[in-house]
């Protein structure tokens, strides 16, 4: 190996830069395939400095990713794929990963392995190199390997299989140098590649040649696009996918006379018999390299399933851990929400209206800016921490390893409604934001589960509605902030099950497919990783505020400003059509059209409620300004000493989570406005039926665009706004009208 | 031989095969997915001849079994088709 290393050297020395620069500016396209949850994302992470998406369970990354970097004046785009089991896709994420392969033919295959799973992994490695593409092996999760007291003789596997193998930790980012340089120098030499071809026997080998001879005759013009041997053994295997794309059968081939005696002999069909060929190749590798300890000790993963998955426990722990989840997100946010309110509608607004006034602006535009921008946005930007908050929490479960978990403890409940445990992630994923979790439904087998999972997902309550959660809970209930926003998760949850089984009747017959997944082992993420992926959710929050909000601001200012000098904000155009709706909500508790007309803007996006709010509201909540003015200086200190105590207050929220919000709600009774007037117009009971409203009433715009885009048609959509209407209505009628009738709150 | 369905929590076995579901079971997918699915399993190293632990089986629900280093949750549905035959430890 060493020897063969240091005459690489020799016979190739180093270029002069310029020269390879200017001689040829190719970009080698390295492709990262494995097994789900191998890695590969936080390799190409932790190589490219890129921010995709990892979480701790497998079908994380549903699309095709890239990362282009420059490594030793070479410039190198790593291709992160959806992780597969085998090259036979099951699911359509795993199609996408074998159609890259086969179509786009990377220079090379960076083969993330498991290496805890070595036997698994190895199964997926033998069907890479039928491809005919070099294959380097990245013997990646070396430390958990190592903890379980594995030893693998990787020089051994090396030479069996004639790839390089580089052992790395993709979490601390060791071994990547070594991989990256042995990728340069496979494309740099590719002589000194020399792949083992793995025998599969006589008789499978012999049977594969013909074939291949045949493709060879037959098609000559396929060879170039197509990896030959690969292409023999598809035929052989009767592969519908690969028969159809090329239109091919397998009857011009001949096939049948070539396997003919394969199939007798085994008595099976030819899919298995290679499936087992492979798999005797990957058992025997393994049984060579790997040396385990004898004795097996039950690690801590083990330990904690057998309460985490116990039937009695299972359900009951996973929404303890919910209402746990939120009534931290609401505290620790709290503080600092208050803080930036203050700092919003107090110095802020001071400020804009000093120097709207400095460049002598007309009176509207001072309007314009105070009333419009800073209403609306600065409404919706005044819950980016507990936005920040809640992603940081769901960031900690995804990476923690028990999302795997709950979708375990849901299937029961999934399989009434004619789904499996499977489809419960992409819903959990929801409570960040719909939209990824409409993507994520592509881990599904067919397109009925993922159809139905789709429409579904809407009910699970996203972070663009805490905004609305969050002013009503603080208006109304803040000694019970935690459990009532818990209680808007869980209703999501529970509806998503009465109407799955409405849909299961009516729209979806037939049973769920076959359960079947992996539970990966517990894992406590790092605080760097958390930080980086909560602030990847949470800045299309931050995004969104700047633009489409932005922009709905200014338009609902001007809808509220039109006719030209109304009196009233309810005789201007968004005030007249909030008065036709309002008598259809009069029954929910909320009939003015205030509330109407927020709702409606909210289509765009369910933060705007608040923002919309918080625009029609401003004028009386504007008045008490007149006072003194502080001066700049006094206004930055006050800002410097309330964020400190903000900071204080959360910081402490967080070790006593029970019972303490109440505690930080008294400060700004006067500054936060919004909710003093929300008093005066809702009820306790008309705010919780307002918020369940929300909670429901429709999928926001670019939910619609995404599953438009991964449906191909507007029906679902069209189906799920029909719905989500008609249940919001519903449920706030229940709740208004019920509550009422029992007498609380009224 | 037993189906691996009933085997208990902390027991081991060894795969010895795996039945196809029955043709007259719902299923609307292609006309391989009986096939799909057993590749599926065998995918994921569950395949005749292996040795595997139960992990959690309780009667209802989905069974966790232990294969070589992973956990794999299994329907009950498919766990009835697989046969096993107990480990004596
Ligand atoms: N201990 C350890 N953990 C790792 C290592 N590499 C990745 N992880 C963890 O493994 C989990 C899965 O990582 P991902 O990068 O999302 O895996 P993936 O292969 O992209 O998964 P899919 O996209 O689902 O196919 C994460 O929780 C990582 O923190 C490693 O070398 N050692
Ligand atoms: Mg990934």
């Amino acid at each position: 190996m060493s020897a063969e290393s240091i005459s690489e050297v020799m016979r190739d020395p180093v270029r002069p830069a310029a020269a390879s620069l200017s001689e040829e500016k190719r970009t080698i396209t390295v492709a990262v395939a494995g097994n789900p949850n191998s890695g590969k994302s936080t390799l190409i992470n932790a190589i490219a400095g890129t921010r995709l998406h990892v979480g701790n369970w497998p079908g994380v990354t549903v699309e095709k990713k890239e990362a282009l970097f420059e490594y030793e004046v070479k410039l190198i785009k790593l291709v992160d794929l959806p992780g597969t089991y085998s090259l036979s896709p099951y699911t359509q994420e795993e199609i996408i990963t074998r159609d890259y392969l086969v179509h786009e033919m990377p220079d090379v295959i960076i083969d993330v392995m498991d290496a805890t799973n070595l036997e698994r992994n190895l199964y997926l490695t033998v069907q890479l190199l039928e491809l005919d593409i070099p294959v380097i092996m990245a013997l990646n999760m070396y430390d958990e390997a190592e903890k379980k007291g594995y030893t693998i003789d990787s020089n051994m596997m090396e030479e069996m299989l004639g790839v390089k193998i580089v052992p790395t930790i993709a979490t601390r980012k060791a071994g990547l140098h070594d991989l990256l340089k042995a990728v340069v120098k496979l494309v740099d030499d590719p002589s000194s590649h020399h792949p083992k071809k793995l025998n599969y026997g006589e008789d499978i080998e012999s049977a594969v040649s013909a074939v291949e001879k045949q493709l060879k005759d037959s098609y000559p013009s396929l060879a170039e696009k197509y990896p030959l041997r690969w292409l023999a053994f598809k035929f052989m295997e009767e592969d519908e996918h690969v028969q159809s794309e090329l239109k091919i059968s397998g009857d011009v081939l001949l096939i049948e006379d070539a396997v003919r005696h394969l199939k007798k002999a085994h008595e099976e069909d030819m899919e298995s018999i290679m499936a087992d060929a492979r798999y005797a190749q990957a058992a025997g590798l393994t049984r060579e390299v790997l040396k385990r300890p004898e004795l097996r000790k039950t690690d801590l993963t083990e330990k904690i399933d057998r309460i985490a998955l116990n039937r009695f426990l299972g359900i009951p722990l996973f929404l303890a851990a919910m209402w746990f989840m939120f009534k931290l997100t609401f505290d620790v946010s709290k503080p600092l929400g208050d803080w930036m309110n203050a700092l919003t509608f107090g110095p802020f607004k001071r400020w804009a209206e000093a120097l709207v006034g400095l460049i002598h602006a007309p009176a509207w535009m001072s309007s314009l800016v105070t009333d419009g921008v800073i209403a609306g946005v600065g409404s919706v930007l005044v819950f980016v921490p507990v936005i920040f908050a809640m992603m940081f929490f769901i960031t900690f479960l995804e990476g923690s390893g028990y999302m795997a978990r709950a979708a375990f403890v849901m299937d029961r409940a999934m399989h009434s409604i004619g789904l499996h445990g499977k489809s419960f992630i992409p819903m959990l994923l929801g409570f960040g934001c719909n939209v990824p979790a409409i993507y994520a439904t592509r881990t599904l087998e067919n397109q009925r589960d993922k159809a139905l999972t789709a429409l579904l997902i809407p009910l699970m309550s996203c972070g663009a509605r805490l905004p609305v959660y969050v002013v009503f809970i603080g208006a109304f209930f803040p000694a019970y902030a935690g459990t009532v926003l818990w209680s808007l998760y869980v209703m999501g949850i529970a509806l998503a099950i009465v109407m799955g089984l409405i849909f299961k009747r009516t729209l979806f017959k037939g049973e769920a497919p076959m359960f079947i997944m992996e539970l990966p082992p517990y894992r406590l993420p790092s605080f760097k990783s958390l930080m980086i992926h909560t602030w990847e959710k949470g800045k299309h929050f931050l995004i969104k505020a700047g633009t489409y909000i932005l922009a709905v601001s200014i338009l609902v200012w001007f809808l509220l400003n039109l006719p030209w000098g109304v009196e009233s904000k309810k005789d201007s155009y968004l005030g007249q059509v909030g008065q036709v709706v309002a008598p259809v909500l009069k029954p929910l508790g909320f009939g003015s059209w205030e509330a109407a007309s927020s709702l409606m803007a909210g289509v765009i996006a369910k933060e705007i409620v608040v923002g919309t709010m918080g625009e029609i509201y401003v004028k009386k909540t504007g008045e008490e300004q007149s006072a003194v003015k502080p001066a700049f200086t006094a206004d930055l200190i006050e800002i410097g000493t309330s964020f400190t105590t903000a900071l204080r207050n959360s910081a402490e929220n967080v070790f006593s989570t029970f019972g303490i919000s109440s505690l930080s709600t008294k400060e700004d009774e006067k500054r936060s406005g919004l909710k003093s007037v929300l008093r005066t117009t809702f009820t306790p009971l008309s705010a919780y039926a307002f918020i369940v409203f929300v909670l429901l009433y429709m999928p926001c715009v670019v939910v619609a665009i995404a599953m438009r885009q991964e449906f191909g048609t507007w029906k679902w959509f069209g189906i799920s706004f029909a719905y989500q209407m008609a249940l919001a209505w519903l449920m706030a009628f229940v709740i208004y009208q019920g509550g009422t009738l029992l007498g609380i709150g009224g | 031989m037993l189906p691996l369905g009933l085997l208990a929590s902390g027991e081991q076995a060894e795969i010895m095969g795996i039945r196809e579901r029955k043709e007259s079971e719902p299923c609307e997918c292609s006309k391989n997915k009986h096939r799909d699915e057993q590749c599926r399993i065998e995918g994921m190293g569950i395949r005749i001849g292996k040795r595997i632990e139960m992990l959690t089986n309780e009667g209802r629900g989905p069974l966790l079994l232990k294969v070589d280093e992973s956990r794999i949750a299994v329907g009950r549905g498919m766990a009835m088709k697989i046969l096993v035959r107990r480990n004596e430890i």
